[in-house]
């Protein structure tokens, strides 16, 4: 549609133009759409989801409720505080776990980023202090630190567990894992353990995956389990290159060092040692077994 | 051509001819130089490189020290030829290297060089060799040693009895894959504590008092 400018001219007609061009210009402006846009755009390139119009209307319906919180939490009264305190943090988490789901954790910058976004937002929840309802008042946002300094200890946990369940690792499995990164439920969590452990979970799911679809090849087509001595024995080699790598001072010579042990030559040579007696194991063994190489190797968190 | 030389002193050519050298004024045909180390080095060559100008013909004669500490004259190169035809250029002013290799005898525990220049063509008005270097040997275990691995290495084709196996390619990657994620996790661990100042699960109050 274009719009012409007419230097002089009529009056009637050509004030009525520009004024129209000015008006609309303006109204954007002061929408402040082009940063909404400019935001949801942005979003868009580090997720690349596959389905952009879903990941759009999810984007929005999150900035809105964001939005509703932020001047609602201040405004209302103690009854709806303690009614929706439960509610309000089950919202917030799933909203901190759509964050962490965005970007996959090899994409490093962005999977921080995502992070930190997630845990600002569980920083928020529990019980926001009577005190701070009056003085902000309608104007703003309330504090957002949170009374302790960091994730509650219990929202944490429940975030990694929704982490590893999500990813497809089954409860069993990640249980070991948990147990290594737990914190009280009391505790407060900081940045860096949050992060270290939310790292560690994506790791992990992505590790399982790989070691069943490892214990499918292992098996070949033939529809039984795959035998035992033949998966120790690549286990093995998986175990001798860890090991081989642990060094702190990660030379690059312990790392070709460890690849080299798993080479494909290498794995032939274990295969072919392995003797064929000694029964099966099955698909839960395998992955409890792969499982312990990992998260033997997780710091305690202490 | 390595690059690391040894110091040495390269001693003014000394013209040999028959007859008086003052009135004598026909032009000498033969040069000596001589390249000394200084006093108590010697060296082990592994190379002796330098540029020529001119000169057709070179012997070589080392000054060794055996064992007893005496000091012997030895030919290793006897008339290299530099110049295949003295009288034209062709390979009158190239860079030559002799190497330990090309000699009659181990140039171990050398004090001194002598370079023993010949050029029978009248055509040129001097000749002489220039840049004289003397390159050691290299320690053979000095900086690397290869580890074992290395020679370890395994070609799948090697083993041909891989019946009924997976195939190790695909098993190879999984692993592979597996242990990156693994070393991801331990490079990223936080050194971070969350600060808890229990004794065994228990927050004893005499326990406490003492940390």
């Amino acid at each position: 549609m274009a719009e012409k400018r007419r230097s002089g001219g009529t009056s009637g007609m050509s004030e009525s133009k520009p004024t129209k061009t000015d008006t609309e210009r303006e109204f954007l402006s002061q929408a402040g759409v082009g940063e909404l846009l400019r935001g949801a755009l942005l979003k868009m390139v580090e997720a690349r989801s596959e389905d952009p119009m879903g990941f759009l209307a999810d984007h929005f319906c999150n900035q809105a409720s964001e939005a509703e919180n932020g001047t609602g939490g201040c405004c209302s009264d103690g009854d709806l505080l303690n009614l929706g305190a439960g509610a309000h943090e089950q919202q917030q988490l799933s909203r901190a776990l759509w964050h962490l789901r965005l970007a996959h954790h090899s994409q490093r910058s962005a999977f921080s980023n995502n992070v930190r976004v997630a845990y600002d937002l569980l920083t928020q929840t529990g019980p926001q202090r009577r005190g701070a309802v009056g003085p902000s008042g309608p104007a703003g946002q309330c504090s957002s630190n949170s009374p302790g300094g960091g994730v509650r200890g219990r929202l944490y946990t429940h975030t990694l567990q929704c982490l590893c369940s999500e990813g497809g690792v089954p409860v069993s499995t990640s249980a070991p894992l948990l147990r290594r990164l737990h914190c009280q439920d009391h505790e407060a969590v900081p940045y860096d353990i949050f992060r270290h452990g939310v790292l560690t979970c994506a790791v992990f799911s992505d590790y399982i995956r790989r070691a069943q679809r490892l214990y499918a090849e292992v098996c070949g087509p033939a529809e039984g389990p795959a035998g035992r001595t033949l998966c120790l024995a690549v286990l093995g080699t998986l175990h001798e290159a860890l090991e081989t790598s642990r060094s702190n001072e990660a030379k690059v010579s312990r790392y070709l060092e460890a690849s080299a042990k798993i080479s494909p030559g290498k794995l032939a040579q274990a295969m072919a040692g392995a003797e064929p007696a000694g029964g099966n194991m099955d698909a839960k063994e395998f992955e409890d077994a792969a499982a312990e190489l990992f998260i033997a190797r997780v710091r305690v968190v202490c | 051509m390595s690059v690391n030389t040894v110091p040495c002193t390269v001693k003014p050519t000394v013209t040999l001819q028959i007859g008086d050298a003052e009135t004598d004024s026909s032009r000498p045909g033969v040069y000596v130089i001589d390249v000394t180390l200084p006093i108590g080095q010697t060296v082990n060559i592994q190379e002796i490189s330098f540029k020529n100008y001119y000169t057709a013909y070179v012997s070589v004669r080392l000054l060794r020290r055996d064992g007893e500490g005496a000091a012997k004259w030895t030919t290793c190169l006897r008339n290299h030829c530099l110049m295949p035809s003295p009288h034209t250029e062709e390979g009158s002013q190239d860079y030559c290297s002799v190497y330990r290799q090309q000699m009659l005898i181990e140039p171990d525990n050398v004090t001194s060089v002598r370079l023993i220049l010949r050029q029978p063509s009248s055509a040129w008005l001097n000749f002489s060799v220039e840049d004289i270097k003397i390159h050691p040997c290299l320690n053979e275990d000095s900086e690397w040693d290869i580890p074992d691995w290395l020679s370890d290495l395994t070609q799948v084709d090697q083993l041909c009895d891989l019946q009924g196996l997976p195939d190790p390619q695909t098993v190879s990657s999984s692993i592979q894959q597996m242990w990156a994620l693994t070393e991801v996790m331990q490079t990223n661990q936080t050194t971070a504590s969350i600060g808890r100042f229990d004794v065994d699960g228990c927050y004893d109050i005499n326990l406490l008092s003492f940390t």
